[in-house]
């Protein structure tokens, strides 16, 4: 093979990035979540995973039941008092790179639950990327949020977490 | 002596002989588990695969909904309700409702009991539709969760139109419900009522005779008619047990007295008694949405009480008084007669009562929520002992305990 | 009906029969009226009576037991008041085991001691929590919000609600 026809070859079969695009494309593309549901939302996040509303478009079908296995943990409904230190295990049991999506305003706020019970906010026990409103949100919803990770993720490459 | 797989996850030897030769091991089963059905956490001591003790530990889910409740006035307390039982929000806001109004001796127009029926039997359906599909995912029939949450989906699109919104609708309140039904709500309704009969078809056709979803359940988790009733078990759980007791016929409400459905039972008393108990209620519960509809009587849907229920927008424009009541139900509320009562309904898990008790303020001194899955819970240790570790998925499963009914 | 020695009071509420019996004859009135028919407890919970004015309450802590008949769909509700720091009563799980865990809610939120109860723990809250939650002079907790109206007074002063 002649070195232009090799130089035409390579054009044709290789594309230049850098690596942090590369690695952010493909850590955007398959997000894994935890299967980790707590109230009302969690039924929300499943109807996201059925063939209506299909999460399987965005690479994140994939609802680990390991922590170990997974790289986002959607809060999905209300974070009780009792409930909180195992939700940390839980994301400290996560490899990096790992996000988080707060699912509802019970999760983002309390939501109507202003009391002792509750936790105010899941973002007092472990830092949130997306916050979705709505209670419960919509799978569409979900749905938007988890673009809105994506883009991050594919900005973020591999830089460490800001 | 306790090994640390990792934190928070431990096995406990016991030191126990087991039946084969073993130890018994105590292991933690949750509360972050897939096939939980949400936040239960059960301690098991396992002897090889076999349970031989088992108990449950719930709070994970705790909203302090009854403490909350006593912090907002009567109407208010209607968006709370919606959120403790979150598979059935309109039958949590019908105990709450027909609480209220037995306390306040109010008797609501008859288009409003017909609408509440509807309601109470569209979400009875999805109800058992997510009950199936994620029972189903447990048990390795993982399309169903795929055919039920379509139906349910057409079930939550009927809840917007009639009240804006998917799950917790706040739809039905002390005095009526929240707004008439829309046309094309009825007209939607009219189709499900046509659809529904073959899609419990396909479900009966990819489960009951299934081989595999059989032989998870029949003869497993065993509850005798004679334990069900001395655990105080209701709903599926009881009449999967071969008793017919359902609160919409043995002490009816709502006008459930004049709809013709048959109560399903079922003598098989284990997991796949309970499925078909289900399978049963669900075509008495489109029955009863055929008859509902057909028989939709036509008036008002709210009581003709200013004190209790704002006036109409346009009375305000005109009508000096319907201001007054405006103002003073939007900033004060209405106070509810010294007394206490209690109301229970039927709902997709048993029986979902309220007891209210007040001081004749305008906010409630104590709301309690009987619900069926704290009470059926109890029940699991009686089913589960000496079951394989695998099967405990198919009696949670079918017990269909939420977590957020049970916890509160 | 039982006998009337035990009953100090009966009245109906809102259509709903109830009867009063002395706080330590709870149990031989509850074990008497399952032999009479009433052989589910529906529920069993307390009502906290700290300053209500509605009418004078014998003590601040009302227990509630709520029963049925199944054969013939009668209700009745028990009604006993008791007092102390913490207040005690008999415990019924021998005669109706779903008492089991409602005794432990029933302690868990106000605190109230079922003497005889196998295992008096907690079932709601963390087993660390301190106060009993449903109590009124326990506040609603949670955050300051704005434009909240009433709230505050009862996140901080519930004594005065």
């Amino acid at each position: 093979m002649g070195i232009e026809a090799l130089a035409e070859s390579l054009g044709k079969n290789i594309l230049t990035t850098s690596l942090g695009k590369l690695v952010g494309w493909g850590r955007g593309n398959s997000v894994w979540p935890a299967q980790f549901g707590l109230a009302c939302c969690a039924i929300e996040m499943i109807a996201t995973a059925t063939a209506g509303v299909d999460i399987a478009r965005f690479g994140s079908e994939a609802f680990r039941a390991s922590p170990r296995q997974s790289d986002l943990m959607i809060v999905s409904g209300r974070v009780s008092q009792k409930m909180a230190p195992i939700l940390r295990t839980i994301y400290d049991q996560m490899p990096e790179p790992k996000w988080v999506i707060s699912m509802g305003a019970c999760a983002s706020t309390g939501g109507v639950f202003n009391n002792y019970a509750l936790l105010q906010g899941v973002d007092k026990i472990v830092p949130v990327d997306v916050y979705i409103p709505g209670c419960p949100p919509r799978p569409e919803d979900l749905l938007n949020a988890l673009m809105i990770l994506q883009e991050r993720i594919k900005a973020q490459g591999i830089l460490p977490r800001q | 002596m306790t090994d640390t797989i990792s934190r928070g996850v431990t096995v406990d030897r016991t030191g126990e002989a087991g039946a084969f030769g073993g130890e018994l091991l105590t292991i933690n089963f949750g509360p972050h588990h897939p096939s939980t059905h949400g936040v239960l956490r059960l301690i098991v001591d396992l002897d090889g695969e076999q349970v031989r003790r088992l108990k449950p530990v719930i709070g994970y889910l705790h909203t302090g909904i009854e403490k909350q409740m006593e912090a907002l006035r009567w109407q208010q307390g209607v968006t709370v309700t919606d959120r403790h039982d979150y598979l059935s929000p309109p039958i949590n806001n019908l105990a709450y409702a027909l609480a209220v109004e037995k306390l306040m001796g109010v008797e609501v127009p008859p288009r409003a009991n017909a609408l509440r029926v509807i309601m109470s039997e569209l979400t009875r359906l999805s109800s058992h539709l997510v009950w199936m599909g994620t029972s189903g995912l447990e048990l390795g029939a993982m399309s169903m969760l795929m055919y039920c949450f379509r139906e349910r989906d057409t079930i939550l699109d009927m809840n917007e139109e009639i009240s804006g919104f998917r799950m917790h609708t706040s739809y039905i309140r002390p005095g009526g419900v929240m707004a008439d039904s829309t046309p094309r709500f009825l007209e939607m309704l009219d189709q499900f009522c046509r659809d529904m009969p073959g899609h419990v078809d396909e479900y009966e056709a990819l489960l009951t005779n299934n081989p595999i979803w059989r032989s998870r359940t029949i003869g497993i988790g065993i509850l005798s008619a004679e334990d069900a009733k001395v655990l105080g078990a209701t709903g599926p759980m009881l009449r999967g047990s071969g008793v017919a007791w359902d609160l919409r016929r043995s002490m009816p409400y709502s006008g459930y007295e004049n709809y013709d459905f048959e109560i399903a039972t079922s003598d098989m008393c284990d997991c796949y008694g309970r499925y078909l108990v289900r399978i049963k209620e669900m075509r008495e519960s489109i029955k009863i949405l055929r008859q509902a509809l057909d028989r939709l009587p036509d008036g008002p849907v709210n009581v003709d009480d200013r004190k209790m229920l704002p006036p109409p927008r346009e009375e305000l424009e005109t009508s000096m008084e319907a201001v007054i009541h405006h103002f003073k139900l939007f900033t004060e509320g209405y106070s509810v007669p010294p007394g206490d009562v209690y109301v229970a309904v039927e709902s997709g898990r048993g029986e979902n009562g309220c007891y209210i008790a007040s001081d004749g303020t305008h906010k409630p001194r104590r709301v309690k929520f009987r619900s069926a899955s704290f009470v059926n819970l109890q029940a699991l240790e009686r089913m589960a002992l000496n079951h394989f570790l695998a099967d405990m998925v198919a009696i949670i499963g079918t017990a269909d305990t939420v977590l957020g009914d049970c916890d509160r | 009906m039982i006998s009337e020695t035990l009953i100090v009071e009966k009245g109906v509420s809102a259509g709903d029969p109830w009867v009063t019996v002395d706080a330590p004859k709870v149990h031989e009135a509850l074990a008497a009226l399952k032999t009479e028919g009433y052989t589910l407890l529906v529920f069993l919970s307390c009502v906290d009576h700290l300053v209500d004015a509605s009418r004078s309450w014998p003590a601040r802590y009302e227990v509630v037991y709520q029963l049925r008949n199944m054969e013939t769909r009668e209700q009745l509700r028990l009604r006993t008041f008791i007092e102390g720091d913490p207040p005690h009563i008999d415990s019924v799980h021998d005669v109706f085991p779903p008492a089991n865990w409602d005794e432990r809610e029933t302690y868990d939120m106000f605190g109230i001691v079922f003497d005889g109860h196998p295992e008096l723990t907690r079932i709601l809250m963390p087993d660390d929590w301190v106060g009993y939650p449903l109590r009124r002079d326990y506040p609603v907790g949670g955050e300051p919000v704005e434009f909240s109206e009433e709230h505050e007074m009862w996140q901080t002063a519930p004594d005065k609600a």
